[in-house]
């Protein structure tokens, strides 16, 4: 497995967030973690970036323990995350923005750039723009082309659907798939279950910090119990 | 009124001089506040001990007059070296004893701001020591002064205002200082990861910026750029004394408040704003209205335009 959290438990004070969470994602797959608000996704994701430290159990990549790393020192092993609310510095521009997310590579990122100009061509129109003034479907564009240019081994995705309409969900469910093509391993957290589990290899469902469910994309979006919690009942697909 | 023209061009020369000087200093308040949304209250100490390194540092060549030709540039430069190391280790230090552990441990900003006036006071009582047969005295509480560095000399005139060399010094020294750190903050990697962090600290942390580090750079920039405003303010007034950054320390405050806290360039405009508006109310009203004269725009700023006149770019606009 490249990315393994094994077991973990998470507290805000003495409120836990994550009660004993085990989460794999394997080489080239896209895993989604769904679950209602509250259910400790956004956690899990902060927990792997390193923004949360671990009361129990282990985070690793490439089976390496990475539990007790800084969370800054963790891009350098391969971890990039677009986070929940995109994250985009505003008064920075948008070529700006990519460029912090190469801050830890040496060397020219020309070519990175370029390659996430030719994912989200809009964002090398705004190039020049300040981030603060881009629409959020542009913003979400940016958070994701920026955590591209870590040139991650897993890419962290948070909520990218986030407050968007529908039209640019399916396009920017679309740019992920062709991410995860080009062997860029994913790992998404969405409440937008249907989309988020049409897209996944493999998924998790979470409840109050647990993990109450684990298959393959497929087989969760036809589970009854599923379909009734998170897709809204039965719709069809 | 009569006054404010004929002293029109002298005020303004001497408020561009100190004026620089204010500007300088407040760059480590609007600085830091940028990055830790923190009032560095002990950064006026930080000043303070540029101007005291300063005056060590000339004692050092043992002038017996105001230098001049190479030797002029050699003290100079080793005194702005000097100050600017001593003030930029200072901050640095302070960073680590009077707020880390606060900062890390998530504690209110009420703590921080305890933690620092504290420092502040501790400093200047610091300087306050001297050593004397054998023992410490809490006895150096006047002006020490420092030999003349250059000798104060006319250069043209603007009007009625004379431009003497020393006053130009400090104004060029300043403003070429200022363009420097502008092109590093808003020009380089190490500055474009002190925006970001300034900005949004947890996209900071995930895009790999050491937060940690970023702070003690912060620190020591604007701790250089006092112990800069220190050797400046030395080789202006020729003198020092350990209070000396108390009330100039809330000037340059107010001035990053003018200019709008957080901005760069905000503080070298509230810096010369505040040096000409005390000048040339010294000119109407007499000298001893200046200091009145500061904190009421202080007052005015806080009440009308917190954000000040260019508003917090370092933190959300475009810096």
């Amino acid at each position: 497995m490249l990315l393994e959290i094994d077991d973990i438990s998470v507290y805000y004070g003495k409120i836990a967030a994550l009660k004993g969470v085990t989460v794999a994602v394997d080489e080239g797959e896209i895993v989604a973690l769904i679950g209602a608000n509250g259910a400790g996704k956004t956690t899990t994701l902060k927990t792997i970036s390193g923004l949360r430290s671990v009361a129990k159990g282990a985070v690793r990549l490439a089976g390496r323990d990475i539990t007790n790393v800084p969370g800054h020192e963790r891009v350098a092993l391969g971890l990039c995350q677009a986070p929940e609310g995109r994250g985009i510095f505003p008064g920075l521009t948008v070529l700006e923005n990519l460029h912090m997310g190469s801050y830890i590579r040496k060397g020219d990122v020309s070519a990175d750039v370029e390659r996430v100009f030719s994912l989200f061509p809009r964002l090398k129109e705004r190039q020049k723009q300040a981030g603060g003034t881009l629409s959020g479907g542009e913003q979400q564009m940016l958070a994701i082309g920026r955590a591209l240019m870590a040139q991650p081994k897993v890419l962290l995705l948070d909520e990218p659907s986030m407050g968007l309409a529908p039209k640019i969900i399916q396009q920017i469910f679309e740019i992920i798939q062709e991410i995860n093509e080009q062997g860029v391993t994913v790992l998404l957290v969405e409440q937008n279950a249907a989309q988020a589990l049409a897209l996944a290899h493999r998924a998790y469902v979470l409840e109050t910090g647990r993990v109450v469910r684990s298959a393959t994309g497929r087989e969760l979006l036809n589970d009854p119990s599923v379909r009734a919690a998170y897709l809204g009942g039965d719709i069809s697909h | 009124m009569s006054n404010f023209v004929d002293l029109f061009w002298s005020s303004t020369i001497d408020g561009l001089t100190i004026g620089s000087i204010y500007a300088l200093v407040a760059l480590g308040y609007t600085l830091v506040y940028g990055v830790l949304r923190l009032i560095n209250f002990a950064h006026s100490e930080i000043f303070m001990i540029g101007t005291f390194a300063s005056v060590g540092t000339i004692s050092l060549f043992g002038l017996s007059g105001p230098a001049s030709g190479l030797t002029l540039v050699l003290v100079l430069f080793c005194t702005a070296a000097a100050g600017m190391a001593a003030s930029g280790a200072s901050a640095v230090v302070l960073e680590r004893v009077a707020y880390r552990r606060l900062r890390t441990r998530g504690s209110s900003r009420l703590a921080a701001l305890i933690s620092a006036i504290g420092a502040s006071l501790f400093l200047q009582e610091v300087f306050a020591l001297r050593w004397s047969n054998g023992e410490l005295h809490a006895s150096g509480r006047d002006y020490v002064n420092s030999e003349r560095v250059l000798e104060k000399t006319e250069l043209f005139s603007i009007g009625d205002g004379i431009v003497r060399n020393d006053k130009l010094l400090v104004f060029v020294a300043a403003i070429l200082m200022m363009i420097v750190l502008d092109r590093f903050v808003n020009r380089t990697r190490l500055g474009r990861g002190i925006r970001a962090t300034a900005q949004d600290s947890e996209s900071a942390v995930l895009m790999g910026v050491n937060i940690n580090r970023v702070v003690v750079l912060t620190f020591l920039i604007g701790g250089a750029m006092a112990g800069l405003a220190g050797a400046l303010y030395v080789v202006y007034f020729d003198q020092t004394r350990y209070i000396i950054g108390f009330v100039l320390g809330i000037k340059a405050f107010t001035a990053a408040v003018l200019g709008g806290i957080g901005n760069l360039r905000g503080a070298l405009l509230g810096g010369l704003t505040i040096g000409l508006v005390e000048n040339y109310g010294a000119s109407i009203w007499g000298a001893e209205w200046k200091d009145v004269i500061t904190f009421s725009i202080l007052v005015l700023v806080l009440l009308f335009r917190p954000n000040g006149i260019l508003g917090e770019a370092l933190g959300r606009s475009k810096a």
